[in-house]
């Protein structure tokens, strides 16, 4: 009778057992593409990168190790530390750019009214298309020639002489600036919209019996309750702009005066046009490593404050 | 758009015609988008000619450089590459390209080939690279607006002061006219035709051997004198302070323009594109009168240890046969051999041989960084011609050019 009840008892715990084991391995299988997906196109490329960086690697010809000779180089280039310095006050400045527009665009489109929808998917549309499809198509805007601003203007006698706009920093700079608010802010307006919209309404009512003002209410609830959502946009919205590159390079070359290079841009250079690929490769190290520490320090700036749950 | 287009089915005309032909040997070439009108021409006409067959890709511009370089290091290189003569140096020094130095000195019209190329093609004294395709620099004029504006249509201006009165008077015309265009933020456009200014009055922006940067010298100063002044006079239209080369040709297609440094290329696609401008082709002159060139194109360079050798001599002997050089000189290139030019020349328009004299006597700049030096868009030469020709100080561009030349070419790799 034991030895029944003994057989009887064991091969449910052994099934179980074999359960889990498989239950993990069906997991993993679950997994496996999404893992081949990453190891293929992002931990592969990344480990050859940094491989790269530490060799004299030319486009053509043999390479040669060189350990850390290429970021030894990088503390001397002053051409890259400048185009990350005009990287950085792009990003300030398109990134206030890109608030600016999309808040009061966000608020504005959050509650219901008449033709809500219709407005959200105008201000939209721009994020759609590609930024390359949107440099080019700024670039014949902006042409003195034949484009639109500069030949509108004069014909309509704004200006007596036509103003190349690409030709001097300011405006060719504030151009782009245009440009990447017109092509992106849709997208943030939508992000803060979601953030907007998951504020209960019991909140910003009882707020509004105890007497706050709308700017009160602004500072005192919204803000706060859409923590996640701005950390959001602005890490997008950062990060991407540290990332330019298509528009500098479709628009304005890098000009006037290669005064618009970015560091995207100068790696491009540095590994295409001057085939240092080992050297672009440290480059792409450097720049990665700044992206994270941004991105790391964002999020600890936007954490959730103690004792807020 | 329409040309992209018709190079787009060119190119698969030309990769679908490659497939059916499997039993002979076959050897794959890489041309430039610049050679897409000539290129596939004569390789259909050695294909049908020879047991051996020629697979053509045509690759956009600016990669066929990064894309070569890739495909090498992947082992999936042609055999061949139909490649911008001023890259050579640079190919040859970096160890990819097969010597043919024996096999370029027994071809018995080795001595009549394009100077300029062989040149280029010549790396320590040894040869890496023949002429295929020719493209020299000249001047051209709108002979419509030469005559509503009271000139001689016939006579293209012959030194600077010319070039500068020609085209004020043009651009008195008024309106849409303007008197003088070129790229202004473009250095590939300006090393072709710009620079010839300067050597033909004399002077040079490079040393011989590439080692040295020349850039202040007088005649440098001069022809910026003959831009700037024409600039201020306002003969010169708004967009050519940032054209980076997009409307090199196409602003002097338009018919508004009145003198324009150009290339030979000009002459072909004028008459099929353009056939109501009707213009008139000279030397680009020096200060004085004199004249000089840019001697461009492609040289032929060969893919170290290919297995294909054979085949590839076979169709470069037959690009310089005399059926090859008019199929060239047909569809926009110049002929590259000196002693068959005329013929090859015989039944086109005849403006053409002002440009085939250009080449014979043609310059190019010898540097094994010229892309950095000079074509890149952030280069110091690019920046040097936007800031000399718009802006307000001449000294300070031409002393940073010269200096940021000079430690680019101190830098490059030694060899």
């Amino acid at each position: 009778m034991t030895t029944i009840t003994a057989s009887t008892t064991a091969p449910p715990r052994a099934r179980k057992l074999v359960g889990a084991g498989r239950r993990q391995w069906i997991g993993l299988l679950y997994v496996a593409p999404a893992v081949a997906l990453v190891m293929v196109f992002f931990v592969i490329p990344l480990g050859m990168t940094a491989w790269m960086s530490l060799h004299n690697w030319p486009l053509m010809g043999e390479h040669a190790f060189i350990g850390l000779d290429n970021y030894w180089a990088i503390l001397r280039d002053t051409r890259f530390w400048n185009a990350l310095k005009f990287t950085g006050y792009y990003t300030v400045v398109v990134t206030i750019a890109i608030f600016a527009v999309a808040f009061p665009l966000a608020i504005f489109i959050e509650k219901p009214r008449p033709l809500t929808n219709l407005y959200r998917t105008f201000f939209f549309m721009p994020a759609v298309v590609g930024f390359a499809s949107a440099s080019l198509l700024w670039s014949w805007l902006l042409n003195v020639d034949s484009g639109l601003f500069s030949p509108a203007a004069y014909d309509l006698g704004l200006i007596d002489k036509k103003f190349n706009l690409l030709a001097t920093f300011q405006p060719a700079f504030w151009s782009i600036i245009a440009m990447v608010v017109w092509k992106v802010a849709g997208f943030t307006m939508i992000i803060l919209m979601t953030g907007l919209q998951s504020i209960p309404q019991d909140l910003q009512e009882a707020a509004v019996i105890d007497g706050a003002g709308p700017f009160a209410r602004f500072r005192a609830i919204t803000l706060p309750l859409m923590r996640r959502t701005l950390a959001l946009a602005l890490i997008l919205s950062v990060a991407g702009s540290i990332l330019a590159f298509d528009q500098f390079y479709i628009i304005l070359r890098g000009g006037p005066r290669n005064q618009t290079l970015t560091a995207v841009y100068w790696i491009f250079n540095q590994s295409f046009v001057s085939f240092k690929l080992g050297y672009g490769a440290a480059l792409s190290m450097v720049l990665l490593v700044i992206l994270v520490a941004l991105s790391l320090i964002q999020l600890w700036l936007l954490r959730k404050p103690e004792g807020l749950d | 758009m329409r040309n992209l287009i018709a190079k787009l089915a060119l190119t698969a005309a030309v990769l679908g015609g490659g497939l059916g032909t499997a039993a002979a040997d076959t050897a794959n070439i890489w041309v430039r988008a610049d050679g897409s009108n000539f290129m596939p021409r004569i390789v259909d006409a050695y294909n049908k000619a020879h047991k051996d067959q020629i697979k053509l890709d045509i690759i956009p511009n600016a990669e066929i450089i990064p894309k070569y370089g890739a495909a090498a290091a992947g082992g999936t290189a042609p055999d061949a590459l139909s490649l911008d003569l001023i890259y050579t140096p640079s190919f040859a020094a970096a160890g990819q390209l097969e010597d043919i130095t024996d096999w370029a000195k027994s071809l018995p019209y080795f001595a009549s080939l394009s100077p300029a190329h062989v040149k280029t093609g010549t790396y320590k004294d040894h040869i890496y690279g023949l002429p295929f395709s020719a493209d020299a620099s000249v001047l051209i004029w709108n002979k419509k607006l030469f005559k509503q504006a009271g000139l001689d249509p016939e006579k293209g201006p012959t030194n600077w002061a010319e070039i500068a009165a020609d085209a004020e008077k043009v651009n008195a015309l008024g309106g849409n006219i303007k008197g003088f265009y070129f790229s202004g933020n473009c250095g590939g456009c300006n090393i072709f035709t710009f620079t010839p200014l300067i050597w033909a009055s004399g002077g040079d922006i490079l040393s011989a051997d590439g080692s040295k940067a020349t850039l202040d010298s007088p005649q440098l100063r001069g022809a910026i004198d003959l831009y700037r002044s024409m600039v201020k006079k306002d003969l010169v239209p708004a967009g050519a302070q940032t054209d980076t080369g997009a409307n090199f040709f196409a602003a002097f297609a338009a018919g508004n323009i009145g003198i324009s440094p150009s290339g030979a290329f000009a002459i072909g696609a004028l008459n099929t594109q353009y056939p109501n401008v009707d213009y008139g082709v000279t030397f680009l002159p020096g200060k004085d009168g004199g004249w000089s060139s840019f001697a461009g194109g492609d040289n032929f360079v060969v893919t170290k240890g290919t297995k294909k050798l054979a085949v590839v001599k076979e169709f470069l002997d037959f690009a310089y046969s005399l059926e090859g050089q008019t199929i060239l000189a047909k569809y926009g290139s110049l002929p590259v051999r000196g002693d068959i030019a005329k013929d090859a020349l015989k039944d086109l328009d005849p403006r053409y041989q002002i440009a085939a004299e250009a080449m014979a006597k043609g310059k190019t700049p010898y540097s094994v960084v010229f892309n950095d030096l000079i074509n890149s868009a952030n280069g110091p030469w690019t920046q040097m011609i936007n800031e000399v020709f718009f802006g307000d100080d001449v000294d300070g561009a031409i002393a940073n050019a010269q200096e940021t030349m000079q430690s680019i070419i101190d830098q490059a790799p030694q060899k």
